[in-house]
């Protein structure tokens, strides 16, 4: 398991991001692709992380001044699992409407990237909100 | 992210470089703005050295794509790769731009 705990601003965003891929590719140890290849698994678990890193950073901590998040990833043969801990405004995941991909949205994409890239999201309002995403080791490849 | 505005006759270069995210999006979106109001017709997107891309730097390439295009213009991407063609492939943008 590894952690980090730095201010819910987006200056710390790259950093965070960091932390994520490390352990990313500590996960994959002997399954990662080929050096310089990023694999799917990668993509998605990044992808889906920023995300949730937006979120936080941008509308949790809205109004309010930046209070540290804490962010945990464990992983094991059968997935990778991210916390999220922050003590910023809660929301309800369920209120946020799914983006009509056909209209070509410029906003509200996040949480619809978050979902289709992790094979899990769970939300529990707080304080302290904890995020939890879950990617399994098998997850099936996204069709090319 | 850094970027790159290249104009060779009535064609318009925009390369961008590095991470287009929630961090860097509002400094690319000023590059929009004057493209789209200068009313550039042809402006092609180069993204081969684009490493990461999230949900705000896509709405500003959603935000190029529809206002130059209601301007009479079109919008095309090359270099696509990795993980922000992933991303464009989840949203289906592939269809309006192919990668």
């Amino acid at each position: 398991m590894i952690g980090l705990r730095v201010p819910a601003t987006l200056g710390y965003r790259h950093l965070a991001l960091r932390m994520v891929r490390a352990a990313c590719r500590m996960a994959l140890g002997s399954d990662r692709t080929p050096s310089g290849m990023v694999s799917d698994f990668e993509v998605d678990v990044i992808s889906a992380f920023g995300e949730a890193f937006n979120n936080i950073a941008v509308h949790g901590f809205r109004g309010l001044a930046p209070q540290p998040i804490q962010i945990d990833v464990n992983w094991n043969d059968e997935q990778l699992v991210i916390t999220c801990v922050d003590l910023g405004h809660a929301f309800d995941p369920e209120s946020v409407a799914l983006p009509d991909l056909d209209d070509l949205p410029e906003h509200g994409m996040g949480l619809f990237l978050m979902r289709t890239c992790m094979d899990e999201v769970d939300y529990r309002p707080g304080p302290p909100n904890v995020l939890r995403l879950v990617k399994l080791r098998t997850s099936a490849p996204r069709p090319t | 992210m850094t970027h790159n505005v290249e104009h060779t006759g009535d064609e318009t270069t925009l390369t961008v470089e590095g991470t287009l995210d929630a961090a860097t999006a509002p400094e690319l979106r000023t590059v929009v703005d004057q493209l789209v109001n200068e009313r550039r017709q042809s402006v092609t997107l180069e993204l081969s050295s684009l490493r990461l891309i999230d949900s705000s730097g896509v709405g500003v390439i959603v935000s190029l794509f529809k206002r130059i295009r209601a301007n009479g213009g079109q919008v095309k991407i090359v270099g696509l790769r990795d993980q922000p063609r992933a991303i464009f492939r989840l949203l289906r943008l592939d269809r309006v731009f192919p990668i």
